[in-house]
């Protein structure tokens, strides 16, 4: 059986839903918006967050790259491509001056964005107090009073056990001075290409039902400290087996013929591109 | 009508998405106005701006000179119902409406509360003409350092917004179409001041 879908899957009411919800969320930056989250075919937790917001953006003439962990080539990532062009047609790419929307899973592309791109990042935890609030209308209200002592709690905690802040990813920010926003699963490395981005960036959480935004030029600040400063992810001495990069968020593998540990960049279109001789 | 719900729609979001991520840029939508073939009574951007955000789910409010005529034509054209503008989701503020009832919808506008403060209104102001070269100067997120708007229409909306949008983030944000179908949005993080000539 063939089902002839709408262009972009979703019916024209389930797009107007996101799209309202989208609004508000620019125009409050790094605050949680709630949307109805539609039932999607692949299963919650697995971007849909993500793809719903894509989907609502999506016209004739966009041309989208997704990637997941930083990979064009992972499951995630060429299932939601399958997902959109099957719906839509519209041409996907992985280089990034072609890209008109980025849909991303826990990487911000090292290949800066442009004006007029807009990423959007898929969320698994959106509520950044969750870990010591498991109340959403405590949470909501923390906000609304910005109220945000836990959120500096924790990570003083986590200097008073470690010796300094540990988390790995999805380290908090403080948007626009005054909500603090979890910028989804990305490496610390990637926390200050939020900052005065020249694109928007949405966030959508599909099993969580909240799409939030951080519009282009806008601030944002990871949280810390004056003696314990916010630091990122060091590749210092390391470069990329394949292309050679430095300064750019490696994965650290074990070869397990020798057991050296080696490096090889995160971002996959980008290595290839440098490989080619495109960067 | 020859608007095509899904594509023109489309194209019509995503130019007033750009133009709420980005304060101050000028949008344009004639080639999606130009295809509604209704004798509204009001702008054919206000018409498509309404069948891109309205439907059964939200409420709004017209205010206008022929307010129960252009009410019930977006009710028939979106299935939204007419509220008071205490309530409304979305306020229509027509051309014809005059200075004092932009400024009373303004006041009367829901700036949505603490815990939701996405419950606020969205104010869609028809104006004369909109423009980048006016004495307006505006900051905040979307704009690279400052940018200009002109917004021709009554003075005193940079005032009553500026008092209703005081406790951030509390506010009402602002479309303002106008009769060349031309969208400049004013989220509540933009700041205005006036440029003082001397």
């Amino acid at each position: 059986m063939k089902i002839e879908y709408n262009f972009a899957f979703f019916d024209e009411g389930s797009k107007r839903e996101i799209r309202r919800a989208t609004l508000k969320a620019i125009a409050i930056p790094g605050y949680q918006v709630p949307f109805a989250s539609r039932e999607m075919p692949i299963a919650r937790g697995w971007g849909t967050g993500g793809l719903q917001l894509t989907l609502s953006l999506v016209g004739k003439e966009d041309v989208i790259k997704v990637i997941d962990q930083g990979s064009d080539e992972s499951v995630n990532a060429v299932n939601i491509k399958k997902l959109i062009t099957a719906t839509t047609g519209i041409n996907v790419t992985e280089a990034m001056e072609e890209a008109t929307i980025i849909q991303s899973r826990h990487r911000i592309p090292e290949v800066p964005l442009r004006e007029g791109q807009i990423l959007v990042l898929q969320v698994p935890l959106p509520e950044p107090l969750r870990y010591y609030e498991p109340s959403e209308y405590e949470t909501k209200k923390l906000h609304g009073e910005k109220e945000y002592s836990g959120v500096w709690l924790m990570l003083f905690e986590q200097i008073m056990s470690y010796g300094n802040m540990s988390t790995g990813a999805d380290h908090p920010v403080m948007v626009h001075d005054r909500y603090v926003m979890a910028p989804s699963p990305i490496p610390r490395f990637d926390n200050p290409r939020l900052n005065c981005s020249k694109a928007l960036i949405l966030f959508g959480a599909g099993r969580e039902k909240k799409v939030y935004a951080v519009p282009p030029h806008t601030g944002v600040i990871s949280l810390a400290f004056e003696d314990f400063p916010f630091q990122t992810e060091s590749f210092r001495n390391k470069s990329c087996r394949l292309c050679g990069a430095k300064g750019v968020y490696l994965d650290e593998i074990e070869d397990q013929a020798t057991g050296k540990t080696i490096y090889q960049c995160n971002d996959t279109s980008f290595c290839m591109s440098r490989l080619n001789g495109k960067i | 009508m020859k608007l095509d719900a899904v594509h023109d729609i489309q194209r019509a979001y995503r130019k007033t998405l750009d133009a709420m991520s980005r304060p101050g840029l000028i949008s344009n939508i004639k080639a999606q106005a130009d295809n509604i073939d209704v004798e509204a009574g009001c702008f054919n951007s206000t018409v498509v701006l309404a069948l891109m955000l309205l439907d059964t789910e939200v409420t709004f409010k017209a205010v206008s000179e022929r307010e129960a005529e252009i009410s019930r034509l977006i009710n028939q054209l979106t299935y939204a119902r007419a509220a008071e503008p205490e309530n409304a989701d979305f306020i229509f503020i027509l051309n014809d409406a005059g200075p004092l009832a932009l400024e009373k919808a303004f006041k009367a506008a829901c700036p949505g509360n603490l815990i939701d403060p996405h419950k606020s209104a969205t104010i869609i102001v028809e104006v004369a003409t909109l423009g980048n070269n006016g004495d307006l100067i505006i900051t905040g997120p979307g704009i690279d350092r400052e940018s200009c708007i002109k917004v021709q229409t009554t003075d005193s909306w940079v005032d009553i917004r500026a008092e209703k949008n005081v406790e951030y983030p509390l506010g009402i944000d602002i479309i303002f179409t106008d009769s060349s179908h031309n969208i400049l949005c004013i989220p509540r993080t933009t700041q205005i001041v006036k440029r003082v000539v001397g």
